[in-house]
């Protein structure tokens, strides 16, 4: 049984040892049938594995204990603290937006359960209204996806999911997560499943009054004050349900329904009172059936947002998501998948109204040239009202190129093509709006190495990669008259490296973890927007060429603790490079408790302190962000 | 030693009044007090104003209220307005600095009580800050006042004189505090502190003007702009000049000989700034343009050198640009500036 499990897994690339090597080498004979997966019982509800056809590209992968700790709290913080990955944060709360490899906060897609999410007015994602509870686990790819993803996904792409199982009985779990400056974030989960059927809901709760002090420097004297407009409640709902047909077919769905009410925390030096709603429904629903030697799945989803901006200003959207795909064998060594994606898009929006259809045709194959070679093709095609996106391949490979005792080193690569379709904003924005933009495109080269490493009670698994990319088009809202217009102005080239390091050293009872990660991101400008520009040839604003990152945690026991380190260097501020931030560093420690067979709990607790050094510091320049603050935290399991 | 040193200042300023009237000066000026001034008002969510100091050749002194203070401005710069040895900076986003003319040292602020401050007049030891009050929820400015300080350092609002929307310029004329609303012209009555009457004004009014020493208000309409003379004993419009000129700004600057000089701007899609070149004198337009280019966001003109300093905002993407002009609109020399500037104080 448990070798069936295994298999079956494998087969569905759900296994994969850190960076994607080891299942290249676990399929070596042959790909097996699709019939395997029926036999299988107590296993997870299948959904399909993003990284599937994403040979040579890296990923972070996010598990569920990784979050634990994080309940109830932004998505931006789990990012922040615990990857390379940067986010321009507006505050505790507060707007954030990503920047993968230097691309601006629209470059990157982000998917909940396999439907895109990005507001399509908005063209990117508010990390800060993911709560961690809304998803189990995530996978986040770094480079170019969109052959494989489609449009956004420029710098990289973000995958959430839940995660449901068969065969569990009934489950419930209680988190309550408290601390300082009124944060109390509270959710309950109660799920069953028997063999064909499972359901869970989690509702949650988040609340933080967000009355931390800061040093207000507009005034005379930079005294210490307290945000007294900061307060955000957020409350949610997810539903998932899942059942199995028949032994070849799998049906399910997941609702996520979350709204969140927050003050926004002013600049220093100003005194908005600025309020912002926002209510996210997603929904989606899954449709598989398990040939012989293929699988059909039939995806349909909404996504709908509301963003209400200090009451009067009300934006709506609305999108339809269908689509249908196909994989099968067509050779032994070659696996494929086409499928097309139908979106209907409604924009609601304060200024203008608009409606769109896209259509996406995609074919994704991988190629088994030998035991310790793969590739990935992937093409697509996306049409928005008619016009042609730009048509996007991506190639990507890994090579194992050494296999010894207790040791592996592997190459991988990446050439790829990708693109984002102008927003609604940027199109149809009443005044400005520009319906004759140009979708942004990029060309990106990536090439890694990849090593892994277990001796004794030592493992350590590594990757270091180098990116190329060349973004054109890319748009930019421009000041022209009395108001603001978008144009497909500049061209970027973006450059850098990704280090990360897992390492693990077992001595006894103990188990010492380090991990890290470090990220030069260089995003040269090449455009001034008009002769007395100085922007040309300088870092982008608000991409720091330098990140590091790194955790030692100790577990014994029950008991672990951590410390985590990250260090983000200089931001320039503006696109002439002539104003700065300076660069900081935060160091946080905690410790978890899980409780013991015997005790009359099931679950545990965990306490950590944030900011320990009380660091002031700004992530965007005049935004206050915290100084030394604590949780605690519990789980109860019943 | 503040007081030593505040009498110097005193000094300096005396003596630097007299300079103007041609004799030599017994002590030297103080660092901001020659040169020019560039009032970089920054960009709308970065609160980066500042100033720059220009003092010609390739000499300019950036973020100087940040250099002398140890502090960001942490605001958006409206106005810069001296009197009397103090340079009041009216930020929009709600307050106002006090500084030292000379040094460019704090001396106080308007910290509390303000939304959107626009422009500022002192009367009589109390300074009155123009404010377009709190947005309603479809951003209309209904409840615009001029606050009231009564301390020339500044300090706490003592009174909000409700007003017409959105005061912009001001100028006392006897007991009278007139404002240059978006729409009309209010007349305060300084005594009372309280609204006295509110004038009919064609086109938007923008701000006074002295030309040929009699109070005009500069106006302006998509095709045309107009210079009302203001009758100062009854505050009504006593006689126009009226000039055709298309998508004029409320960027404009008098120059020399009864001319001026106005940024225009074609809107979409072209977008094109440009300066044109008027003469008030004779009602017409010289040239509609002079220079053109894109972003133009200010306009001053240095007398004596007789150039005309344009401020290129480089799109708010980064720092902008001043572009120096000379009376034909043949260009002289750029100045690096900083985040969004906006408008010139010559010394």
């Amino acid at each position: 049984m448990r070798i069936l499990l295994f298999f079956t897994l494998v087969f569905f690339g759900q296994v994969r040892m850190a960076f994607g090597l080891a299942d290249a080498l676990s399929r070596a004979d042959s790909l097996p049938a699709y019939g395997d997966t029926l036999d299988l019982l107590g296993v997870e509800v299948f959904s399909f594995p993003v990284e599937k056809y994403a040979q040579g590209q890296s990923v972070i992968r996010i598990k569920e204990r990784d979050l634990e700790r994080f309940q109830g709290q932004a998505f931006t913080e789990y990012l922040q603290k615990q990857t390379g990955l940067f986010l321009r944060q507006h505050g505790p709360g507060m707007l954030a937006s990503l920047t993968m490899r230097g691309t601006s906060a629209g470059h990157n897609a982000v998917f909940w359960n396999g439907l895109p999410i990005n507001s399509p007015s908005l063209g990117q994602a508010d990390f800060s209204i993911l709560p961690v509870g809304g998803f189990d686990q995530a996978e986040i790819l770094l480079g170019s996806g969109g052959a494989l993803f489609g449009t956004d996904a420029i710098g990289g792409s973000v995958h959430l999911h839940t995660r449901l199982k068969f065969n569990q009985g009934f489950q419930a779990k209680v988190q309550s997560n408290v601390g300082s400056f009124g944060l109390w974030n509270q959710s309950m989960q109660a799920g069953y499943s028997s063999e064909k059927f499972s359901s869970r809901t989690q509702v949650y709760r988040n609340f933080s009054r967000n009355d931390f002090p800061f040093r207000n420097l507009s005034k005379i004297g930079t005294p210490i004050e307290r945000h007294d407009h900061g307060r955000v409640l957020q409350y949610g709902l997810v539903q998932d349900l899942a059942w199995m047909i028949s032994p070849k077919s799998q049906i399910s769905s997941s609702l996520w329904y979350n709204d969140t009410d927050r003050e926004i925390i002013p600049l220093i030096g100003s005194n908005t009172e600025d309020q912002q709603q926002d209510r996210n429904l997603r929904w989606v629903v899954d449709y598989f059936y398990f040939g012989e030697k293929n699988m059909l799945n039939l995806k349909a989803g909404l996504v709908d947002d509301e963003l209400i901006f200090n009451v009067g200003s009300v934006n709506q959207t609305r999108q339809y998501f269908l689509s249908g795909d196909l994989e099968w064998n067509i050779l032994p060594e070659i696996q494929a998948k086409s499928g097309v994606r139908q979106t209907f898009v409604q924009g609601n929006l304060s200024s203008y109204e608009a409606e769109e259809s896209r259509t996406e045709f995609y074919h994704s194959s991988n190629f088994l040239l030998k035991e310790n070679l793969r590739f990935s093709l992937n093409l697509r095609q996306f049409v928005y009202d008619g016009n042609f996106a730009p048509f996007t391949p991506s190639l990507g490979g890994e090579w194992m190129v050494f296999r010894g005792k207790g040791q592996e080193l592997g190459l991988k690569g990446m050439l790829a093509r990708s693109f984002k379709v102008p927003t609604l904003n940027d199109r149809f924005w009443v005044p400005g709006g520009n319906p004759e933009l140009l979708p942004e495109e990029s060309y990106s080269a990536e090439m890694g190495l990849v090593h892994q490493l277990e001796k004794g009670a030592f493992q350590l698994e590594q990757s270091l990669t180098h990116f190329q990319m060349w973004v054109e088009n890319w748009i930019i809202w421009l000041p022209r008259g009395s108001f603001w217009a978008p144009e497909n102005i500049r061209d970027v080239h973006n450059s850098g490296l990704e280090y990360t390091f897992n390492a693990k050293y077992k001595l006894g009872r103990t188990v010492f973890g380090l991990n890290g990660n470090y990220a030069l991101n260089r995003a040269i400008n090449h455009t001034d927007v008009n002769a007395n520009d100085r922007s040309a040839g300088k870092q982008l604003p608000y991409t720091p060429v330098h990140k590091a990152q790194g955790q030692l945690e100790v577990e014994r026991g029950l008991i672990s603790t951590f410390v985590n380190h990250q260090w983000v260097g200089q931001r320039f501020i503006a696109t002439d490079n002539i104003g700065s931030l300076p660069s900081y560093r935060l160091w946080d420690v905690g410790f978890r408790y899980q409780f013991p067979e015997k005790f009359f709990l099931a679950g545990q607790a965990g306490f950590q302190v944030h900011n320990v050094l009380d660091t002031e510091y700004q992530i965007l320049r005049l935004r206050t962000m915290p100084g030394r603050n604590y949780q605690l935290n519990i789980t109860i399991r019943l | 030693m503040k007081n030593v040193r505040q009498s110097l200042l005193l000094l300096a300023v005396v003596f630097g009044f007299w300079a103007c009237e041609g004799e030599s000066p017994q002590v030297p000026l103080g660092e901001f007090e020659s040169g020019v001034l560039i009032i970089n008002e920054g960009a709308f969510g970065a609160n980066d104003g500042e100033v720059y100091h220009f003092t010609g050749g390739e000499n300019v002194t950036a973020d100087i209220f940040e250099s002398v203070n140890n502090r960001p401005f942490a605001g958006l710069i409206q106005d810069l307005v001296e009197r009397d040895g103090r340079t009041y900076l009216v930020a929009n986003t709600g307050k106002v600095e006090v500084v030292d003319t000379g040094d460019f040292s704090s001396l106080g602020a308007v910290a509390d009580d303000l939304d959107i401050s626009r422009s500022l007049v002192v009367y009589q030891d109390k300074l009155y800050i123009s404010d377009w009050g709190p947005y309603d929820s479809i951003f209309n400015s209904p409840e615009s006042y001029i606050a009231v300080v009564e301390n020339i350092n500044g300090g706490a609002v003592a009174k909000k004189i409700a007003v017409s929307s959105r005061p912009e310029k001001m100028e006392i004329v006897g007991g009278r505090l007139l404002v240059a609303n978006a729409q009309n012209m209010d007349v305060v009555n300084l005594e009372a502190d309280t609204l006295a009457s509110t004038v009919e004004i064609p086109g938007n009014p923008v701000k006074f003007l002295r030309i040929d020493g009699n109070l005009h208000l500069y106006a302006r309409q998509s095709d045309k702009i107009f210079f009302h003379r203001i009758n100062t004993n009854n505050f009504s419009v006593q006689s126009t000049i009226e000039i055709p000129l298309e998508g004029a700004t409320s960027n404009l600057t008098l120059g020399r000989n009864g001319e001026a000089y106005v940024v225009t701007s074609t809107g979409w899609p072209d977008y094109d700034d440009a300066v044109a070149k008027i003469s008030l004198s004779q009602g017409n337009v010289i040239d509609a343009s002079i220079y053109r280019g894109s972003g133009f966001y200010g306009i001053g003109f240095q007398a004596g050198e007789n150039r005309v300093f344009v401020a290129d905002n480089n799109g708010f993407q980064g720092n902008g640009t001043v572009i120096v002009l000379d009376e034909n609109g043949e260009e002289v020399k750029t100045i690096p500036a900083g985040r969004g500037p906006s408008g010139f104080v010559f010394k």
